[in-house]
């Protein structure tokens, strides 16, 4: 492993017995496992497997008919997904869902939005301590602006910009919620080999410098060897393994469900 | 200063050249056809009233605003909130509150209706099309149409709540019998211009304004960055509902409150269409471009065609808009990735 010296914790998040169903169909049975402070875990499997549904399980989007979820030790309640952000949830999602029509920064600055302190009435009333917090605000999101090498598109419209950068962004949005669980649905997927090379390198960095926790979906299989410390494999809704990369990569379900196996 | 402030500025300096060039184009048509006839003090008296009528244009149009902000929806029920929250201020009148009184529980009664339609309707359609959400404000108009009607009786009312009325003559010392203006209507483009002035201050100049324009762009990613959705469109309903109540009270003690009023909703499209559909800034303009446009094609151009000029000239002009410039003047850029 690159960086040797990283201290995973413990656990961060436990999902216990999760199943969801979408009337007669089952998208998660009994699934479990356990998100562990400071790394990086990949969720992988096979189209439909039900990586997407879990991941909105998690951040409240859907809400399974049984199972728990423990984040940082206490139960929780059925949530809703601003509760999720709330609490130090953020990602980022399959298919881009950024603010299409408004630029970059303003993009970013809305994962500022529950740093504000100031409420809405205060916003219109108060010029002075309003303005100062928008300048603190501000700072933050230029620092993570630099930290992507997404300067030069600070100002453009989101709509205009490539999918590869548009991903970038939406990772940046994420990142100024300064959350402590990350979720990455597909960060590299339609992207050349020079964006995700970039994009393995930004997940890499986030984890290591500012300690963020991260889960990801991810189908190229050379990007999650490579930089997830652990592999959770979810195949029609259950989990078939879970463990190191080099130790899921050899697992025979894992295969079977990847090449297919003759009965 | 932020360029939607520029343009605006650029704009009102645009304004008294914009107005003598039509002058003088009138001027010469007169010339030349004997049907027509111009006199530059008439000129400036239709101007002003045109202008006043277009402020109550605005008034109505700043609702569609304020909705289509928060939601990318155009509310199609705009027009019978307008209708309802009328109805419901004289319905309490005549129970015997004062107008001020009534005032106050109407915006009540609004601010409830806007929380009901957040809890019944908006609710279950999070993350639905935008489309989907337009029917459902398709269902909300019939809805407080009749519901409105139901409670209050669908007789024609009359709201009183002791606006003056008398007509003022102004400029007397430049011109030899003066401008008359409409005290009404003075008053009501004060009333638009407070309006606007605050909701210009709580949504321009504010946070809420990026979290609005996020709601209205993708329900999900807002969701994502903790943005409460539901909180910010009960705001925003209610906001709506009450400047319906004013653009009623308006309207109403003008024409009367009357299931008419909740037509006067199409006169703001052509409004929103001209101003733009996000621009609190491009409503007023439009609503104030379309009064004065329709008013002086009336009196001046009407003679050619044989008159009713008024009752199509806005669309025209909308129209002519979405040719040259489909975003309005003060609306955010259409942006189209292929």
């Amino acid at each position: 492993m690159t960086y040797g010296e990283k201290h995973i914790g413990g656990t961060l998040l436990k999902v216990d017995n999760i199943t969801l169903a979408f009337g007669g169909v089952k998208a998660l049975t009994d699934i479990s496992f356990e998100i562990r402070e400071h790394e990086i875990l990949a969720i992988i499997g096979p189209n439909g497997a039900g990586k997407t549904s879990m991941l909105n399980v998690i951040n409240g989007f859907y809400h399974p008919q049984q199972g728990r979820i423990e984040f940082r030790g206490v139960e929780r309640k059925a949530m809703r997904p601003h509760l999720a952000a709330k609490q130090g949830i953020a990602r980022t999602f399959q298919n881009v869902a950024l603010f299409k029509g408004m630029s970059t920064l303003d993009n970013i600055m809305t994962g500022r939005i529950l740093k504000m302190k100031s409420n809405i009435f205060q916003q219109a009333i108060y010029w002075g301590a309003n303005q100062r917090e928008e300048i603190a605000h501000r700072e933050v999101v230029e620092k993570i602006i630099d930290f992507l090498e997404i300067e030069a598109i600070r100002k453009t419209p989101v709509g205009r910009l490539p999918y590869g950068l548009q991903k970038r962004v939406e990772l940046a949005r994420a990142l100024a919620m300064e959350p402590d669980l990350l979720l990455l649905d597909e960060p590299m997927a339609g992207m050349n080999v020079e964006e995700k090379e970039d994009m393995c390198r930004f997940v890499l960095d986030v984890n290591d410098e500012f300690g963020t926790t991260i889960a990801l979906i991810e189908h190229d299989m050379g990007v999650v060897m490579d930089i997830s410390d652990r592999v959770v494999v979810l195949d029609y809704g259950r989990k078939l393994a879970d463990g190191p990369p080099a130790e899921v990569r050899a697992n025979k379900d894992v295969i079977d469900a990847y090449l297919g196996v003759s009965h | 200063m932020n360029p939607t402030a520029m343009r605006f500025g650029l704009w009102v300096a645009f304004v008294p050249v914009l107005i003598a060039v039509i002058g003088l184009a009138l001027q010469g048509l007169a010339m030349t056809d004997s049907a027509l006839f111009f006199d530059w003090a008439f000129y400036l008296e239709v101007l002003v009233a045109g202008l006043l009528q277009g402020v109550l244009y605005s008034l109505v149009a700043l609702g569609f605003v304020l909705i289509f902000k928060a939601s990318g929806v155009f509310n199609f029920a705009q027009g019978s909130m307008v209708l309802f929250a009328a109805l419901t201020m004289v319905g309490f009148i005549e129970m015997g509150l004062h107008w001020t009184l009534a005032f106050v529980v109407t915006a009540g009664v609004m601010v409830l209706v806007a929380i009901a339609v957040e809890r019944v309707v908006l609710r279950p359609l999070v993350n639905q099309p935008h489309i989907i959400l337009f029917m459902a404000t398709i269902g909300i108009f019939y809805f407080l149409d009749g519901f409105g009607q139901m409670l209050w009786g669908s007789d024609v009312k009359m709201l009183e709540i002791g606006i003056p009325k008398q007509g003022l003559t102004i400029l007397t010392d430049v011109f030899e019998y003066g401008i008359r203006i409409n005290a009404f209507d003075l008053v009501a483009a004060l009333v638009g211009a407070a309006l606007v002035a605050v909701l210009a201050v709580f949504f321009q100049y504010t946070r809420v304004g990026r979290a609005l324009r996020a709601v209205a762009d993708d329900h999900q990613a807002a969701l994502s960055v903790g943005i409460p959705l539901k909180t910010i469109w009960a705001i925003v309903w209610s906001v709506a509902g009450i400047v319906a109540l004013v653009a009623g009270i308006m309207w109403g003690s003008k024409a009367g409150v009357q299931f008419s009023l909740a037509l006067i909703a199409l006169k703001a499209l052509p409004v929103l269409i001209l101003g733009g559909f996000t621009s609190i800034p491009g409503a007023i303009v439009g609503g104030l471009i379309i009064g004065a446009g329709e008013q002086v094609a009336e009196v001046f151009l009407g003679p050619l065609v044989g008159g009713a000029i008024q009752e199509w000239f806005a669309y025209m002009l909308a129209l002519a808009f979405l040719l040259v410039r489909p975003q309005g003047l003060f609306g955010e850029r259409i942006i189209e990735r292929i």
